[in-house]
Parts: C-alpha cells; sequence; structure tokens
C-alpha cells in the first residue's frame, strides 16, 4: 500500500466502519453506560437528598461525573481483546500507521459513547430539572468533552495493556488527566445558569479537545508499541 | 558540547563508575545535609523573627516550602530520567526513576499535611479547594500512578516504559502548580522567593529557608543515591542467581 492520504483515508474510514459496528452489536457497552449513568445519578440524588435548590446547584456537576465514570469501565475492553488475539502485531508490521488506526478507535469510541448518552439526555434533563435555555449548551459541552475523555481514555487504556489488575489502576491514570475537561465543560453550564458569557470557557474547553485530537493517537501508539515489544 | 555531554552521561551510565562516586558522596551527603537542616531548623524556629500577620505558624514554612520545592523539582528528575530511559534505553534510568518516585510522593504528602497545619490556624480551615492545593494533590495522583504501573507487570522492566510515558505526560502539571497562584485568584499566597523582582521574603527568614531547601535537596539526593543502589544489589543478586540455576542445570 503506498501511503498517500487517500490511503489513509479510506483505513480511517474502514476502521472506524469495523469499531464501531463491533462495539454496536454488541450491545453491552451501550446498555452498561446507560445504565451505570443512570446509577450514579441516582446514587447522588439519594445521596444529597430529593431537594430542588440542592440538585440546582450540582446538577450539571452529577452529569459531568457521571459521564466520565460512566466511560472508564468499559475502556479497558476496547484494546485489551485486539491486543490479546495479535490484531495489532499485525498492523505495528504492516504499513499502515498505527496513529490512524488508533484516531479512528477513539473516535469510534465517542460515537458508542454519546448515542446512549444523547438518547438518554432527556431523561437526566428531568431528573435533575435542568433549565431548558441550558440544554443545548449541556449537550454540546458534553459532545466535546466525552471526545476528550475518549482520547484521554484510550491513551489510559494502551498504558495499561498486558498489565495484571489493569482495569483497577485504570481510574488512576485517567482522572487527573480528565480533570481540565471537567473544570472547563462545568465552568460553560455555570456560567450559562448564572446569564453569564460562557465564551472563555468554551473556547478553553475546545481548544484541550483540539490538542488532545493531535497528541493523543501518538501517545497511544507509542504506547501500544511498547505493549507489543514485551 | 554535546559531545562531552554525552560524554559525562556515559561516564556516569556504567553502573560500576556509579557505586564507586557515589560510595564516596554518601557520607559526606548525609552529614552535610543534617547539618544543615538542624541549622535551619535552628534558626527556623528560634532565631527568625516572627510574621508581622501570622506570628509563630509562620514558622511552618520552613518545612512546608522546601518540600513543596523538592516534590514539583523531583518530579521533573523523575520525568527527565524517563525521556533518557525512553530515548537512550539505559537501565540505570530507569533505576533511578523508580528510586525518585517514592521520595516525591513523600514530599508531595508532606506538603499537603504541613500546608493543611498551616492552613488551619491562617485561614481556620484544613483544606481548601483552592488551585495550589488541588494541583499539588494531582501531582501526588501522578506519583502514585507512576509508582502503581511501574508495579502492575509480571516483569519489573515491563512496566517501566509505560510508566514513563506516564510520568512524561504528567510534566504539564508542573507549569500549573507554579502559575496557580498567578492565574487564579486563591486563598495560597503568591511566590515570595523566585520573582522577577528578587525575593521580596525578609532577609533573616531567607536564611533558614535556604538552609532547609539546600538541606532537604541534599538529603533526598542521599536517599535517591542509596535506593539506586539497593536496586542495583537486587538486580545483581538475580543474575546471581540466574547464574548458579544455568550451572546446576547445565
Amino acid at each position: 500500500m503506498t501511503s498517500s492520504n487517500s490511503s489513509w483515508s479510506f483505513v480511517f474510514v474502514t476502521h472506524l466502519k469495523r469499531d464501531f459496528l463491533i462495539n454496536f452489536r454488541s450491545l453491552i457497552d451501550l446498555v452498561s453506560i446507560i445504565s451505570f449513568m443512570f446509577l450514579i445519578i441516582i446514587l447522588f440524588i439519594l445521596g444529597v437528598g430529593p431537594f430542588k435548590e440542592k440538585l440546582e446547584i450540582i446538577g450539571n456537576a452529577i452529569i459531568w461525573v457521571g459521564l466520565i465514570l460512566s466511560i472508564i469501565p468499559s475502556l479497558e475492553k476496547t484494546l485489551q481483546k485486539d491486543f490479546e488475539n495479535g490484531w495489532f502485531d499485525q498492523l505495528a508490521t504492516s504499513s499502515i500507521p498505527l496513529e490512524i488506526v488508533l484516531l479512528s478507535r477513539s473516535i469510534s469510541y465517542w460515537l458508542i459513547v454519546m448515542i446512549p448518552f444523547l438518547f438518554a439526555a432527556p431523561l437526566f434533563i428531568i431528573l435533575l430539572n435542568i433549565e431548558l435555555k441550558a440544554v443545548p449548551w449541556l449537550l454540546l459541552t458534553m459532545t466535546i468533552g466525552s471526545l476528550a475523555i475518549s482520547l484521554i481514555g484510550l491513551n489510559g487504556a494502551s498504558l495499561i495493556l498486558g498489565a495484571k489488575r489493569g482495569n483497577i489502576l485504570l481510574p488512576i491514570l485517567i482522572i487527573p488527566l480528565v480533570i481540565p475537561i471537567l473544570i472547563f465543560g462545568v465552568g460553560v453550564n455555570e456560567a450559562i445558569k448564572m446569564e453569564a458569557d460562557p465564551i472563555s470557557n468554551l473556547l478553553l474547553l475546545v481548544a484541550f479537545t483540539l490538542i488532545y485530537l493531535v497528541i493523543s493517537p501518538f501517545i497511544s501508539a507509542l504506547l501500544i508499541r511498547i505493549a507489543i515489544a514485551r | 558540547m554535546l559531545e562531552r555531554h554525552s560524554f559525562v552521561i556515559n561516564w556516569l551510565a556504567n553502573p560500576n563508575r556509579f557505586s564507586k562516586l557515589t560510595n564516596k558522596l554518601q557520607i559526606p551527603l548525609l552529614s552535610i545535609s543534617t547539618i544543615m537542616i538542624l541549622l535551619g531548623l535552628y534558626y527556623g524556629l528560634f532565631d527568625s523573627p516572627k510574621d508581622y500577620q501570622q506570628g509563630d505558624a509562620v514558622r511552618i514554612m520552613y518545612v512546608h516550602v522546601p518540600s513543596a520545592w523538592l516534590a514539583s523539582f523531583l518530579f521533573l528528575s523523575l520525568a527527565i530520567s524517563c525521556v533518557f530511559y525512553l530515548v537512550w534505553k539505559h537501565p540505570l534510568a530507569d533505576l533511578i526513576s523508580n528510586s525518585i518516585a517514592p521520595i516525591g510522593a513523600v514530599f508531595s504528602i508532606l506538603t499537603l499535611v504541613t500546608g493543611s497545619l498551616w492552613g488551619k490556624p491562617m485561614w481556620g480551615t484544613w483544606w481548601v479547594w483552592d488551585a495550589r492545593l488541588t494541583s499539588m494533590l494531582i501531582l501526588f495522583f501522578f506519583y502514585l500512578g507512576y509508582i502503581l504501573l511501574s508495579n502492575a507487570f509480571e516483569r519489573k522492566i515491563d512496566g517501566s516504559k509505560s510508566a514513563s510515558v506516564l510520568a512524561i505526560v504528567g510534566i504539564i502539571n508542573l507549569p500549573i502548580i507554579k502559575f496557580s497562584v498567578d492565574w487564579w485568584h486563591t486563598l495560597h499566597q503568591p511566590s515570595s522567593i523566585l520573582r522577577m523582582d528578587g525575593p521580596s521574603i525578609d532577609k533573616e527568614m531567607l536564611l533558614p529557608l535556604t538552609l532547609m531547601m539546600v538541606g532537604f535537596s541534599l538529603f533526598s539526593l542521599f536517599l535517591i543515591i542509596i535506593n539506586v543502589k539497593t536496586k542495583l544489589l537486587e538486580k545483581k543478586c538475580e543474575a546471581l542467581i540466574l547464574k548458579l540455576n544455568l550451572k546446576e542445570f547445565s
């Protein structure tokens, strides 16, 4: 295969389709993410107490924390299977750049996370009494933020390839890196609630996501090459 | 210039030479750092002025500031030695970063603990979610992640490279710690030593603080050297056992 741009985009699209279909047809990810998120929200509401004023204050934060925590458990599986059955070894010896494969994989993971989330969003919004004018902003920031979280998450998943007790390690490695996304994402939604200008926080959120979009595939590819060499 | 640097690095990279050099350094390092810390404690606790606002509580600074400085500096050196390990693949660099990590983690805990002890009388609370404190806590989690990840594999050597990548990524936290007091309005006071217009701290406070800083740094260097030497010996033991087993086998 010649390494021209057109063949790279072909590789990207093919892998995107493959990974998306694998995850979509198994349905376990979809169900686990959505139910996990519901349970986190329920835990929060029961812990705080069902008072409308309190929930108004922390509603945005609950949804964001729910999103981050519900993404993490299914992350390990995204790379583990292909690593164990030798798919990555094959890719690494072929002329297909691993970076493109990993970029497509994080984007397919992002789509997998976003589909259940967008379907469930109306319910969350009703459960947490979020104002109608804040809803488009919430969905927008969630969409951008979850892309960044998927990219970071894939880095984390490639860090623990072949480790024992990797699934316990994963949250410790990912959550410190996700913090800026949480801060700026919640910042936008809080600004909307206070009727302030959300644009600076939004720009920072987008900037972080774009930076991750550029560097994360390279880091993941480096880590997978390290993991293969073990 | 570059050649000379690489010569120095190569010269030190030999484990035997490293042991010889550090054998000579060990005792002076320990004695000098002990003397400096004792002197610094004396000056800091008995012979330096009270702060006009904070009173005697300001003396926590003489432990708090050096450990905070070392926690960040050790993370930087950890990341640098990880770069050395990833690029030149020298096993000694890996041993060094493995030895730095727990010491840095302890210093970051020490920073947080002394900071909250200082915060109680000054701010009226053990902990505030201020940018400086939070980023320091995150630094601790980076240390923790490094230690856990490098020990998460069947063979120790397997985790080293992945953990090195993590440490290098973690460097982005250091400028956040450094500038958090300037970027956000926080309870934590801004820097008073490394400033563009010279230190704004009182001269009599600067003396014990410098003594403590240098003492702490030398002491942690001593600890790192001991750690590295222990790990080198462990490796030698492993190699010996392997050799014996091979002999029996043949």
